[in-house]
């Protein structure tokens, strides 16, 4: 049985930002790299959060990883309604095909 | 608990004499212009939100300034903490921000003259670059982990919908969703940095953590600390990302070629200055040093000596890569927005080769650099889109023969583009001086050759630019650009000629501001009291796991 400490909060973390990297770098889809993204900031979050509750940290990193929630929230917004404007242009949301500026 | 007397007293430490909300008024007074904006808007659809965004930036401009003029008569050094060591108030954040607002100021008189977006999209696009702003200055202000992303993606957040402002466009769409998806990108690596960093020294407080850095170092004596360096690669990765320094340069010229002129030189200047003031805080505050050193002074050296390491290779390697490769690659460009934005990337490098020194001077360097930087590259861009309006198009083309239809900017085009490639009577030749004299001293002597070779790169490309609008026929049809913009750059480049020849004012500036980057009392603070009750109440033993 996995007894809950520091350590495996962090492992999870790094699991978890690992897995938004390579979301990132491997997907072509626009909604699969901000799906990356946002593993990656939850990530961050569950380091917050671990280091609050047993490391020096205290209620700050709890503190910080609200904030976290409620950004996350305003750039995927962000984020998706530029995606709706990239598709009402090129009718596909592959970033790979947003090749029209090169050089 | 809280009583009225309290409430009374807590009313009064925010807005009485040297108040926090009376420091913090200039972002103030930029919030209050956005709510009013918005409100506006909900009457209707047609209204001119241009003048409004311009008279809160000249407020908000006048109560920085008066900060500004309040902070250098006051005998003590001004170095406050705002709403509990959040924000940091002195002369560094007072400079930035008097920089970011007249920057805003200048953005709105160029996006006026242009009427690039109409008065149909000015609301949205006024708030937008207000919010932007807003952002910007708390970055150049910010004290602690939480602000420094806070005000990171409160600053791109906006830009990104900046970037994608002309909605019909492609390129434009394009530009915007490159942005969002690596801007977002870099910002979460950022975080994952920041969160290992305030692990690590459980604090989210910067100077507090830089002292428990050093405190660290110092007593575990370790010669190389790799979840240390994984955090601080992450969050050059974040800063490196708004600097578009070079391994994540490439949505820079993307995004200035999609963009709107006027969104590109907003970006090119006043995203580039917060990101350098940003990163100069961060390391200065880490390589500070503290009086209240527990330690001899020979041991705390060296232990601030070990975090220089960590920092300066990286910011001297990232610094001279990126010049190298935005005057390189700027050479052969078609689009004049996409060869400014290589230009952009190489003065971004400029500017981290100065920092990577980590030291005070080298912050100063940067500071007056940003200055120079301001005039001549908004004219740049300025003129950019002044030609975009007559003539539809931003590629060399558009350019050729402008001398016989436009004299006066062509002018004053050639002396941004001299400035820019740092010739002697212009500004831009002081503040490549100034770097290069700070390299000098402190012996970064390849770093110097480098920053040299590349001024002699960058003459090919500007000099082309120039060809091209003084050496070529005109097309055939001829429209003239306007007399107030015109005058709009003619100002510009006047200004550019004038710091060229008297520069001790804003080197006095530069210097004030750069001096209290390492202040000395500011290690210890309020904010470990409250963080050490904390702790207690969120202890595991107390909920017994």
């Amino acid at each position: 049985m996995l007894i809950p400490s520091l350590q495996i909060y962090l492992l999870v973390g790094a699991v978890l930002f690992t897995t938004g990297l390579l979301c990132m770098v491997t997907k072509r889809n626009a909604i699969g790299v901000l799906m990356g993204v946002e593993l990656i900031l939850t990530a961050s979050n569950i380091n917050f959060v671990a280091f609050s509750r047993y490391g020096k940290l205290g209620l700050d990193g709890q503190l910080v990883s609200l904030f976290v929630i409620v950004l996350a929230a305003g750039e995927a917004a962000i984020a998706l309604a530029i995606a709706m404007n990239f598709y009402n242009n090129f009718e596909t949301i592959d970033v790979d095909r947003a090749s029209n500026l090169k050089g | 608990m809280l009583t009225t007397e309290s409430l009374h007293h807590y009313w009064h430490t925010l807005t009485g004499p040297g108040g926090d909300l009376r420091l913090f008024m200039p972002q103030f007074v930029l919030c209050l212009t956005i709510v009013l904006i918005l409100l506006l808007r909900t009457f209707s659809d047609h209204i001119n939100a241009k003048p409004f965004a311009f008279i809160g930036t000249v407020i908000g401009l006048l109560f920085a300034l008066w900060n500004w003029m309040s902070a250098s008569i006051s005998h003590e050094p001004v170095n406050h903490e705002l709403f509990g060591g959040m924000l940091v108030h002195d002369m560094f954040s007072i400079y930035m921000t008097v920089f970011l607002l007249a920057f805003a100021m200048a953005t709105v008189v160029l996006t006026m003259l242009t009427g690039m977006p109409d008065t149909e999209d000015s609301a949205d696009f006024t708030t937008l670059l207000l919010g932007s702003v807003v952002g910007m200055t708390l970055m150049a202000s910010a004290n602690t982990i939480l602000m420094i992303f806070l005000a990171v993606e409160m600053a791109s957040i906006p830009s990104y919908a900046m970037a994608g402002f002309l909605k019909a466009r492609r390129a434009s769409s394009e530009a915007a969703l490159k942005f969002v998806v690596f801007g977002g990108a870099s910002a979460g690596v950022m975080l994952y940095g920041l969160s290992l960093l305030a692990g690590m020294y459980g604090t989210i407080h910067l100077p507090t953590l830089a002292h428990e850095m050093l405190y660290q170092m110092t007593v575990t004596e370790e010669a190389f600390n790799p979840t240390l360096l994984l955090a601080l690669v992450c969050f050059v990765v974040g800063i490196g990302f708004k600097l578009s320094a070079f391994p994540f340069h490439f949505w820079c010229p993307d995004v200035f070629e999609g963009a709107p002129a006027e969104v590109a030189g907003f970006l090119s200047v006043a995203s580039k200055a917060a990101a350098i003031a940003l990163l100069a805080r961060f390391s200065l505050t880490l390589v500070g040093t503290y009086h209240h050193a527990p330690f001899e002074p020979e041991v705390w050296q060296a232990a601030i000596h070990a975090v220089g390491n960590y920092l300066s290779p990286v910011l001297a390697v990232m610094g001279a890569v990126t010049c190298t490769f935005g005057n390189l690659a700027a050479f052969g460009q078609t689009n004049v927005k996409r060869l400014l934005a290589y230009s952009t990337i190489a003065h971004a490098g400029y500017m981290m080769l100065a920092l990577a020194t980590l030291t005070v001077v080298g912050a100063k360097a940067v500071l007056f650099y940003l200055i120079v930087y301001f005039f001549m590259n908004l004219g740049a861009f300025a003129v950019v889109a002044f030609v975009r309006n007559v003539s539809g198009s931003e590629d060399l083309d558009a350019f050729s023969g402008l001398i016989h239809r436009a004299p006066v900017v062509t002018v004053a085009m050639s002396v941004f583009l001299l400035s820019l490639m740092g010739l002697p009577p212009l500004a831009g030749f002081v503040g490549k001086f100034q770097i290069f004299a700070v390299l000098y001293e402190t012996g970064w002597y390849s770093l110097l050759v480098i920053g040299g070779l590349n001024t002699v790169i960058s003459l090919f490309y500007y000099v082309n630019l120039m060809r091209v609008m003084i050496m070529t026929d005109a097309p055939d049809q001829a429209p003239i650009i306007s007399l107030p913009n015109a005058g709009f750059a003619t100002i510009l480049a006047a200004i550019v000629i004038y710091l060229g020849i008297l520069w001790n004012a804003p080197e006095q500036w530069s210097q004030i501001a750069s001096t209290s980057l390492t202040r000395p009392e500011r290690a210890v603070t309020h904010m470990e009291a409250p963080a050490a009750d904390l702790v207690v109440e969120a202890s595991p033993d107390k909920t017994g796991n």
